[in-house]
């Protein structure tokens, strides 16, 4: 069972705010999901295997040409906070 | 014996690259920075819902070019990674980079030092990866501008080779000139487009084993890099001198106060979760896309200099100082265009004009003389137009005021007299003034001939043509 | 005729004898939206005049219809995916108000083809879910049973065709999302194989299992919809650029005689039995048209769970920390620093199954767990690919039931969360393989609630796949809408 540090801490790591009550919760769902998943364990793997997604004719590289997204000010518009052109974060302090 | 002589630096640097393309590493956005905040942006590279990142060719293009002039092995595949961590200048909270797989490994470069000593330092990585946006923090909030966020970068670790400051600053000269001169980076440390971090560790002279390294972020400029080193080096072996440990940490440069100070501790250190992307597939460069980027990489600096050298005569030092940069290169070759002289142009750019800008800190793309007009002032010298001690006269004024040496010239009258009447006649002054000396020299006293072209020198205020001088002067005593 | 009877099919064919426009085709959904969507909660949004200006320009182009192969289809649309001017929340409150400035490729290809948006759907929060009651914005309900839950996590998209609110509809499939509740309420649901449809302007749960897909009445009527917007798109690296075979043409022709079809008999175990006898018949029906049955091994699929339930978390871990209250979205009013900015926008705007997700995700991927946890389950990944590519070198389908039971009700499975992944099971495997899917409605239960039959092709065989599920669909005739709704 994950004790409740190491559940605080991946909350922390995720920047997750939980509650009490929540942080008993998801320390009762990851266990009980993580000891579940511990049956991979036994699987025998080779080791170079990984496995590959993207179909082999996938969309390449992209040529080097300026393509402007003309509507800049719906990106702008969608921020909780803004000045001018620019997104703002309310007087925020000590960064890490 | 010194304290710190007993002790060895060990020093690696990381080199972060902005690359010179037209657009960012992942989206059409251009790569420039626009006056107004939040103008070069796009789904991709504001993280919306949604967007998907799709690899810039040029980008890689421009980091197999540095790849192959640091003497890399490249790498046929190579893998994007996600590095996570929340940052407000990061919009996707995690920043696309490679991790376990870079595109290329095991480089070397060769540093020349002024007293002709050559080092070779290991280059154990390039990778590619993506800025962050710039955040400007004010009294009732902070702004983020994501104009830069998604341009690419390229990122050069260098193994633990170098062993003082100095090594740290050359090497980082040596990598900034070929960055420039293959095109690959604008080099530009003030902007941040080619930033620099160092790992420094000390251990006792003969010790086999590395000491605890710390790391220091962000010098963004030549002059403080090895005073930085300097200080962080000197900040630990104190440390130790007084038993204290080195603790792992990241420090940052103060350049204000002189010293390195703690940014955070190891403790604080990062968990950044890297994992391949999902969103790219694994990047294929192979040997013929390899061999098409060989075959169009403009010159390289060792190459610049033995060009320079045999075109212009040039010896290895000089050739080599003359190239040191690209752009001290190009503006070395221009002089020699404007004056048709290289060796009088490699004087007058390296005694005269580095000189200067050395004592002062300004770099050549930033010089007050252009190199136009010191060409045409080196002509004027050459043709001669101006003596070479007027020259100096005019090249201070240069400096000053940027103006172009004919105007000086003709502003203050100071084009050299080679008019055979004109100089007679001041010396027929100086003689009828100085009667005493011009009897003792009639009398014998050869040695005074210095004197009366000293004077002529005096009353033509300079300009009189000095290899027609002694001769007409000769003549006159003599007559 | 009512109008909303219509499958896209009959639609295309009524535009062409001029029996009705776009524009009253659109009145006519947009009515019964308005009259039955407060039962379902399907619809998030619906934006009746410019749906309406958009049928009417369609109006106008009523000569073209020829060359539209969706002309005046009104689709819904998963509420995860971006449509420039339309809201797009993903069914959670940290998107809540967010505008689409961009419109997703796949949905850009659609209007191209003549279809129009007719509204945003609800769904789990994120793609996250079985069920549709991790919405921020309520569960939706089964048509066939309002005490049930229409399955997740594109929910809302199958709810909404089932009841005729739109004739197609868009979904997301991850896990299941598309198929399972594509099976619990009775319509054709396809997941295509990894890259077949363009990823972008969806928002992204896991990218290396997301696949767009469509919803439909019948089997045609979604591969219409798939073939118009399947194909390659240069804003998304994970995109096949082969060329995409009109689907519908060839599948009327194709015959089932000599069709190899692969059955894992062990996979079976623990199905509910009505379902299984369903699944049975089908197979029977198949046999009888000359298809040929075959026992197949898949012996990782048993590990599906386990490895999509790190892998999938991993990669959303990371693909939602830009639900960070930065640039758009939820933000939290009382900070007293960025840490906390994050922290509690994140903490108050994200619901609680996607909280267990990113946690799950953020620990799989930390330092001194990697290895054993994300990196074991793509190895293990691999070899669940490796069978698939096995048993397909030997079939040209596989079938299984869609889901292990039918419909269930609200609340049934919501306290452990390893309940609600075992719905799933069937149709992971699939994602983590990367080959296309299909379920298509196969009977209905002694309660009268809709079972399902999943056919899974090779990757980018979708022409086989389609063909296949539509001639089983054409044995077993006619399937009933749900009743007793109006």
């Amino acid at each position: 069972m994950l004790n409740k540090e190491e559940v605080l801490k991946i909350a922390r790591l995720a920047r997750l705010n939980l509650s009490e009550n929540e942080v008993s919760v998801y320390q009762k769902h990851l266990t009980r999901v993580l000891d579940y998943i511990t049956e991979l364990s036994k699987v025998e793997t080779p080791k170079e295997a990984f496995v590959r997604h993207i179909p082999g004719d996938a969309t390449g590289l992209r040529e080097d040409s300026v393509k402007v997204f003309s509507q800049t000010e719906a990106l702008l518009d969608n921020a909780p906070l803004k000045e001018g052109q620019s997104f703002l974060l309310p007087t925020v302090l000590e960064q890490e | 014996m010194n304290a710190i002589d007993k002790y060895e630096s060990v020093i690696g640097l990381e080199v972060h690259a902005q690359c010179l393309t037209k657009t960012k590493m992942f989206c059409g956005c251009p790569n420039q920075f626009g006056s107004e905040p939040n103008q070069n942006i796009c789904p991709v590279c504001t993280a919306q819902p949604g967007a998907l990142p799709v690899i810039n060719k040029r980008a890689i293009e421009l980091g197999v070019r540095a790849a192959i002039a640091l003497n890399c092995e490249v790498h046929e595949t190579s893998v994007f990674a996600r590095k996570n961590y929340f940052y407000p200048d990061l919009p996707k909270g995690y920043q696309i980079s490679q991790f376990e797989k870079p595109f290329c490994t095991k480089g070397k470069v060769v540093v020349r030092f002024k007293n002709g000593d050559e080092k070779q330092f290991g280059i154990t990585r390039i990778h590619f990866e993506e800025d962050a946006g710039k955040s400007v923090h004010a009294s009732h909030g902070t702004t983020v501008n994501l104009n830069r966020a998604g341009v690419p970068l390229i990122e050069i670790v260098s193994e633990p080779d170098m062993r003082s400051a100095e090594d740290a600053g050359q090497y980082l000269r040596r990598i900034h000139s070929i960055l420039k001169y293959a095109d690959i980076c604008d080099g530009n440390m003030e902007e941040g487009n080619f930033r620099c971090d160092a790992n420094i560790s000390i251990r006792l002279k003969g010790d086999p084993k590395f000491g605890t390294r710390v790391e220091l972020k962000n010098i963004n400029s030549f002059r403080f890099v090895e005073k930085a080193i300097e200080y962080e080096i000197s900040r630990q072996v104190d440390l130790v001198e007084n038993g204290e440990k080195v603790v792992q940490q990241t420090r940052g440069w103060n350049s204000a106060k002189g010293v390195t100070e703690l940014m955070r501790e190891k403790e604080q250190a990062h968990d950044y979760r890297y994992f391949p992307e999902p969103d790219l597939a694994p990047l294929v460069i192979d040997s013929k896309w390899i061999e098409k980027i060989k075959a169009e990489m403009p010159e390289l600096p060792d190459a610049a200099r033995e060009r320079v050298k045999q075109a212009y005569g040039l010896s290895d030092y000089d050739a080599s100082v003359l190239t040191a940069s690209k752009e001290l290169g190009i503006y070395y070759e221009e002089v020699v265009k404007g004056s048709g002289n290289a060796k009088s142009a490699a004087n007058w750019v390296m005694n005269e004009l580095l000189g200067r800008l050395n004592a002062a800190s300004i770099e050549i793309d930033k010089s007050p003389v252009s190199s136009k007009h010191l060409g045409s002032l080196v002509q004027a010298i050459e043709s001669g137009e101006i003596s070479g001690k007027i020259a100096k006269t005019v090249f201070d004024e240069m400096m000053t005021t940027s103006k172009d040496p004919k105007v000086i010239i003709q502003e203050k009258g100071l084009v050299q007299i080679s008019d055979t009447g004109q100089l007679d006649a001041a010396i027929q002054k100086v003689i009828a003034a100085n009667p005493g000396q011009t009897a003792d020299y009639k009398a014998g006293k050869v040695k005074l001939l210095g004197f009366f072209v000293g004077q002529v020198m005096k009353e033509t205020k300079g300009q009189a043509n000095p290899a027609m001088l002694n001769d007409l002067v000769k003549k006159a005593l003599d007559k | 005729m009512d109008i909303t009877a219509h499958t896209i099919q009959s639609l295309l064919d009524g535009y062409q004898k001029k029996e009705f426009k776009p524009s009253e085709v659109a009145a006519a959904y947009l009515a019964q939206i308005k009259k039955t969507n407060g039962k379902l909660n399907a619809f998030l949004q619906t934006r009746e005049e410019e749906t309406l200006e958009a049928a009417k320009k369609l109006d106008a182009k009523m000569s073209e219809a020829d060359s539209l192969p969706l002309f005046g289809i009104p689709v819904g649309v998963k509420d995860n995916f971006l449509v420039k001017g339309w809201q797009c929340t993903a069914g959670s409150k940290v998107l809540e108000g967010y505008r689409s400035p961009y419109t997703a490729t796949s949905v850009e290809k659609l209007e191209n083809a003549g279809a129009f948006v007719i509204g945003k759907l609800n769904c789990d929060e994120f793609a996250m879910g079985s069920s549709n009651e991790n919405s921020a914005y309520g569960p939706v309900r089964n048509p066939w049973d309002l005490e049930r839950v229409p399955g997740g996590s594109s929910g809302g998209s199958s709810a909404a065709v089932a009841a005729s609110l739109c004739p197609a509809s868009l979904g997301t499939d991850t896990g299941g999302s598309i198929r399972q509740p594509a099976s619990l309420c009775g319509i054709v649901g396809i997941k295509p194989s990894y890259g077949r449809v363009s990823r972008y302007g969806v928002v992204a749960y896991a990218s290396s299992l997301d696949q767009v897909g469509p919803f439909g009445k019948t089997v045609w009527d979604a591969s219409r919809v798939l073939e118009a917007m399947a194909g390659n798109d240069p804003m998304d690296s994970t995109c096949s650029k082969s060329s995409v075979p009109s689907y519908t043409k060839t599948m009327e022709s194709f015959s089932l005689s000599g069709v190899k079809i692969g059955v894992a008999r062990s996979w079976l175990e623990g199905v509910d039995p009505e379902v299984k006898k369903s699944f049975e018949e089908s197979l029977k029906l198949m046999e009888k048209q000359g298809a040929k049955l075959k026992d197949i091994e898949l012996p990782h699929a048993k590990y599906s769970l386990s490895t999509y339930y790190l892998i999938a978390p991993s990669e959303c871990s990371s693909n939602l920390a830009r639900y960070d209250g930065v640039h758009y979205g939820y933000r939290s009013k009382e900070t007293r620093n960025m840490d906390e900015l994050y922290s509690k926008s994140r903490g108050e705007g994200i619901g609680k199954e996607v909280k267990l997700r990113i946690m799950l995700g953020t620990y799989a991927l930390s330092s001194g767990y990697y290895d054993a946890y994300y990196m074991k389950a793509n190895q293990v990944r691999r070899l669940i690919q490796q069978d698939f590519e096995k048993a397909f070198a030997d079939c040209q389908c596989i079938a299984s039931p869609t889901s292990p039971t039918t419909a269930f009700k609200l609340g049934e499975k919501t306290d452990d969360p390893l309940t609600m992944y075992l719905s799933d099971i069937f149709t992971l495997p699939v994602n983590l393989a990367g080959v296309g899917g299909i379920s298509v409605p196969s009977g209905l239960d002694s309660k009268g609630l809709p079972i399902g039959l999943q056919l899974m092709g090779k990757a980018f065989d979708e022409p086989t796949l389609l063909s296949i599920a539509y001639q089983y669909e054409k044995l077993r005739g006619a399937f009933p809408l749900p009743k007793g709704l109006n």
